[in-house]
């Protein structure tokens, strides 16, 4: 199911958060909404379920116009950052609650949540209460309860926000390949840009309640539209008046660059970061491989010339 | 693991709370037996006493599920709707609990006597409220109006709204949300909110005191007999009287306590 969104407009009080937003969200897509807090990425998100009312524009699900249509019968699956856990349910009753709603005969509701556990592989912990788990099984727990209503698109704020670094990266690679098993058009919302380029295929980037640029990752890693959208996907530093990323910055032999002296290095693991100081007193870093740069065998005051890779 | 406290610590919290609440209710039980159980089951006998008993349990059931209903509704249009006209019933909610309950039966008696401010349309209606069991429950009321809210309020705020929010994504209606979600995640704060409430109005005085009119046999409450029966030379009936609304409390708490600890294991680690 395609979401197309056509000249959205949303504020609160006086104070607009989303201005003209103008997107459409191919079918069985995994799109990533990025974007800095404050730009308006969860209200849209909130807009889309729901769960917020829409000042002016359309929301429309695979030509079904949804834009006044109450949350309940959107039939969208929508996980919190905080999963929002039914505390006083089991993780069973959790995953059921859409499917008793909809009034599913119980022996279906036995086996559809039997064939969900296992999916999110939480088969064991059925009987468990959500205090009882960890926040990656909350998460997949959530995931579970808004897959159970076999729901038209799937939306996820900051779904590995809560999560520390290691099971985040792990869940991401586990949503991705599910979402790509279930075919299942999914938006999610992160502030991340390595969460949005690692997840998503397509990014659509938002900032003061405009969308800056949309695309897939690479396309708008590559070609962004302006400073903003290069700055907000990865590291710039200054060079020759512009901004470049750091690692199409490189040390020649030749004239054919600007000349300055290293001032210091920094090594990060596989990279190194090499800070130069050039005549005029500005300053730009160059992200070196650790082979390049001892290659280079490059050391504090030593002298270089700085050029942009081609 | 719990820690354990040091040994004197201990001995200080455990003194204190004898000294205190332990000695002065093991008197009153004393006294309660003090002509052993036929004696105690004579007492039971006195009409005053049985009707001061009807009468309490009477303005509990009254007052408890009014003020319940209500504490749950003011808590949650306070948390949920902020607006000027909640933050202002906010901070008026706790008036009760600041003032004197014998100033309160007093203002309730100027308002509500039938020479008072409401005393036209009362008696239009054909209503006794003043020195009758409206009144009674009226200032019940009014003494115990804050205490089920004032649970609910800080656990409502910190469990925000999202899991009413999925409930409505899943499909669920506003009366099922409120049922399924809301009212389950509120249901031992309301307990405790509940038994205090209780509490309050079992052992309300003053108040009711002043509204009530104290007539023996028609307006007067337990706490009520329990003082006229002490200012009548009857130390014995007040010591009844007095022994049966402490155990009513007791066992409410220890009711209290048992569900709460069972509710709790139900949600702890199995590890």
């Amino acid at each position: 199911m395609s979401i197309s969104l056509e000249h959205l407009s949303k504020s609160f009080g006086t104070e607009p958060v989303l201005t003209d937003i103008n997107d459409v969200v191919p079918d069985g897509s995994l799109t990533a909404l990025l974007g800095p807090s404050g730009s308006g990425k969860s209200t849209l998100l909130r807009m889309i379920a729901g769960l917020e009312t829409v000042d002016q524009g359309r929301i429309v699900l695979h030509g079904r116009d949804v834009t006044h249509t109450p949350a309940r019968r959107r039939n969208i699956g929508f996980c919190f950052q905080d999963y929002a856990p039914f505390y006083q349910l089991s993780v069973f009753d959790n995953i059921a609650y859409g499917l008793k709603v909809r009034r599913t005969a119980k022996v279906d509701i036995e086996r559809e949540v039997r064939e969900l556990l296992a999916l999110v592989r939480l088969e064991a912990f059925a009987d468990r209460y959500p205090r009882q788990l960890s926040g990656g099984q909350r998460q997949r727990m959530a995931l579970a309860r808004a897959l159970a209503i076999k729901p038209e698109v799937l939306l996820l704020d900051e779904p590995f926000a809560a999560l520390d670094a290691q099971v985040g990266g792990e869940l991401r690679q586990w949503v991705r390949s599910l979402q790509h098993d279930l075919g299942i058009t999914t938006l999610l919302v992160t502030h991340n840009q390595a969460e949005a380029m690692e997840v998503a295929d397509r990014v659509v980037i938002l900032n003061h309640g405009r969308i800056e640029q949309a695309g897939e990752p690479s396309a708008v890693y590559d070609n962004p539209v302006n400073h903003f959208v290069r700055s907000f996907l990865g590291p710039t530093t200054p060079f020759n008046g512009v901004a470049v990323r750091p690692h199409d910055l490189t040390f020649v032999d030749s004239t054919e660059g600007v000349a300055g002296v290293v001032a210091d290095v920094i090594r990060l693991g596989f990279e190194v970061r090499v800070v130069v100081t050039f005549g005029d007193d500005t300053t730009s870093w160059v992200q070196l491989t650790h082979e390049e740069a001892q290659r280079r065998s490059v050391t504090l005051g030593q002298p270089v010339t700085v050029a942009v890779r081609r | 693991m719990m820690k354990t406290s040091p040994l004197w610590l201990r001995f200080v919290v455990v003194t204190y709370i004898l000294l205190l609440v332990g000695v002065p209710l093991g008197f009153d039980y004393q006294r309660m037996f003090a002509h052993g159980w036929s004696g105690l089951v004579a007492a039971f006998g006195d009409p005053m006493m049985r009707s001061a008993m009807w009468l309490t349990v009477r303005v509990v059931v009254m007052t408890v599920p009014l003020n319940t209903v209500v504490g749950v509704g003011v808590a949650l249009w306070i948390v949920r709707h902020p607006s000027w006209r909640s933050r202002l019933v906010d901070r008026i909610i706790d008036v009760p609990l600041a003032i004197s309950p014998i100033i309160i039966g007093l203002m309730l008696e100027l308002a509500y006597a039938s020479n008072g401010w409401f005393g036209r349309p009362e008696a239009a209606l054909g209503l006794h409220i003043i020195f009758s069991f409206p009144g009674i429950v009226l200032a019940s009321v009014f003494v115990s109006l804050p205490l089920v809210s004032r649970q609910l309020i800080p656990l409502l705020r910190e469990l925000g709204d999202h899991q009413e929010q999925t409930a409505a994504s899943l499909g669920a209606g506003p009366v099922r949300i409120f049922l399924s979600i809301t009212l389950r995640s509120l249901l031992w704060a309301t307990a405790y909110g509940v038994s205090l409430t209780t509490a309050r109005v079992l052992g309300e005085y003053g108040a009711v005191l002043i509204v009530s009119g104290n007539i023996a046999g028609l307006t007067q409450t337990l706490t009520l007999n329990i003082g006229s029966n002490f200012e009548n030379y009857d130390a014995f009936h007040g010591f009844v009287g007095a022994g049966v609304l402490a155990t009513t409390s007791i066992v409410i708490l220890l009711v209290l306590g048992i569900a709460r600890h069972r509710e709790r294991k139900r949600h702890e680690h199995l590890a």
